[in-house]
């Protein structure tokens, strides 16, 4: 084996090497998270007391507030997705571009004075939940996904205009469903801004439970080893989702090569 | 000695000319084809551009289209809506979706694979499924497509992507064809299935006319059967405009040299003009 060539830039190696070197990283940050935080007592919780606060979260329903937040994610995300490729969907028309372009724009608007309105509109824990993160999760998805439109190349769009197709099946065709790999990845990459901003918006709600509300709890415990072992939850959660919708856009698109 | 008789007026430019913002990049085109007929043959047209680099065919070809509008003038087709007056048929400005086009980089659906693209041009036809589908099939197996079928465009080589792209045009069932530069980054095998490509367009309806353009100068010689060559005209005092326009148009039916198996001398010479021409402009 040349190990060399694992410090030459831009070297491609083999598959089983990549594997290797994740391993042996993974292995030093463990092992140095080890060797780190035996003896007295740091700040930074060593394993034993990290696996001591999964235990104890599990002891405390962990399974059903991951399934809370998962719930909590969905909906916003069921909903967020069909309001914003309704607007995105409806950019090319000129009438409603500036709707679409102003809309996306919003994202500059400070969370807090959302909240304070709907906190006003709204009496329910969950619905308000709900609703902070539609908004959010719209915004910066009619963002995305204006970009991706933008980005769709003439060429396509006159080849379907050339093929006799109507203005709107030329939407239909290049935009909808011609980009829809597109959507999933969009999708993707915004999930990891919604996924921290639920673990905030539960926080601040606590009625509804949700790994938020855990967090808050480990706050007043001071104890290390729980959160530790929560953040570690919430990260593995989410790279859960992420590992999902990526496997589903490349398995479900054959041509999507993004 | 090759007899034929022009008949309809099958594509009319009227003074065309295109400008962005201050800077015009065509202007006075006009040209003028017409249906030609060959007694016992079925044939159908070839006209080709030819020009250097930024001269303005693919601007121009975006107007035969309809794909943009020029900024002056008219570019007409028989309008096949309407009944014939005095035996003529009325006139019609190009719209999107009349005149089919391949462009340089012969885009496709990138979410149809070539079954799915060729079944989707031919949506609008009468044909019953069984019908469209025996069509595709013959196309396909005519065109080395066969195996290819289930494939999208992103599986494609640039040759199958190409024949993709005419395939699509064909079936969408408009009798022009505009294609911009076929016949560049192809290798001598794809060329050789353009080329045959042509001819199987040519000899399959009366009113089928391709229109291309090409930096191969013998190619569109051999091809067409009238070519234009557009480029920079020059002013009073000899200097080159900044603007493309037609400056030579050649008939070669009229030249007796059109439809021949064989490059003779007359080509020969002709694209030796041509090539001048070129250089000129
Ligand atoms: N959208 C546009 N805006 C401004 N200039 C353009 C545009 N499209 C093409 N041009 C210019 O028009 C000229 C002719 O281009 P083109 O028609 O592509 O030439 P050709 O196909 O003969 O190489 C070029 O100088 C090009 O820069
Ligand atoms: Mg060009």
């Amino acid at each position: 084996m040349n190990f060399r060539s694992w410090f030459r830039p831009f070297e491609i190696l083999k598959k089983e090497h990549n594997i290797a070197l994740i391993v042996i990283w993974v292995v030093m940050v463990v092992g140095y998270w080890f060797v780190a935080t035996s003896g007295e007592e740091k700040l930074f919780p060593p394993p034993e007391k990290v696996i001591a606060g999964l235990q104890a979260l599990y002891g405390e329903g962990l399974v059903v507030h991951i399934a809370s937040s998962l719930g909590l994610c969905l909906k916003a995300t069921l909903i967020s997705v069909v309001v914003s490729l309704f607007f995105a969907y409806l950019s090319p028309v000129p009438f409603m571009r500036p709707v679409a372009i102003g809309l996306s724009r919003m994202r500059y608007l400070p969370l807090t004075g959302i909240t304070f309105y709907l906190a006003m509109m709204m009496h329910d824990a969950r619905s308000m939940q709900v609703g902070v993160l539609v908004i959010f999760m719209s915004l910066y998805f009619i963002t995305s996904l204006l970009g991706v439109i933008k980005d769709s190349p003439q060429e396509e769009i006159d080849h379907a205009r050339s093929l006799k197709c109507s203005r709107w099946e030329v939407l239909w065709e290049v935009i909808v469903k011609g980009r829809f790999d597109y959507v999933i990845e969009v999708l993707r990459q915004n999930l990891a801004i919604t996924w921290m901003m639920l673990v905030t918006v539960e926080s601040i709600l606590v009625a509804a439970g949700g790994l938020g509300v855990l967090i808050k709890n480990s706050d007043k415990f001071m104890n290390h080893g729980r959160i530790v072992a929560l953040q570690l939850v919430i990260l593995l959660v989410g790279l859960g989702i992420d590992w999902i919708l990526n496997t589903t856009r490349k398995s479900l698109f054959r041509y999507s090569k993004i | 000695m090759n007899h034929y008789e022009q008949k309809d007026t099958i594509l009319h430019a009227e003074n065309v000319s295109v400008s962005y913002g201050e800077k015009t990049i065509i202007k006075d085109i006009n040209f003028l084809e017409r249906d030609t007929v060959r007694p016992g043959k079925v044939q159908g047209q070839v006209i080709a551009f030819l020009g250097r680099s930024g001269r303005g065919k693919s601007t121009l070809f975006r107007v035969i289209t309809g794909l943009n509008k020029p900024t002056t003038g008219h570019v007409l087709i028989p309008d096949s809506t309407k009944k014939p007056i005095d035996g003529k048929i009325p006139a019609k400005d190009v719209e999107e979706g009349d005149v089919g086009f391949v462009d340089q980089r012969y885009t496709l659906f990138r979410h149809k694979t070539v079954y799915q693209a060729l079944t989707y041009a031919m949506r609008n036809s009468t044909l019953s499924k069984a019908e469209k589908n025996d069509k595709i099939m013959r196309y396909l197996v005519e065109w080395g497509l066969e195996k290819s079928k289930d494939q999208y465009p992103n599986e494609l080589s640039g040759g199958q992507r190409q024949r993709t792209a005419i395939l699509e045009q064909l079936l969408s069932s408009g009798h022009y064809i505009v294609m911009d530069e076929p016949f560049s980054g192809l290798d001598i095998g794809n060329i050789l299935n353009v080329k045959t490509a042509f001819k199987l367009i040519n000899e399959s309806h009366d009113l089928n006319t391709i229109i291309f353009s090409t930096h191969d100068i013998e190619l569109a010689v051999e091809l067409a059967d009238s070519l234009y060559v557009i480029g920079y005209p020059r002013n009073a005092e000899g200097k080159l405009e900044t603007f493309g326009t037609i400056l030579h148009h050649y008939d070669l039916k009229a030249m007796g040299i059109a439809w021949h198996d064989s490059f003779g001398a007359q080509h020969r010479d002709l694209a030796e003009e041509v090539k001048k021409a070129l250089l000129a402009s």
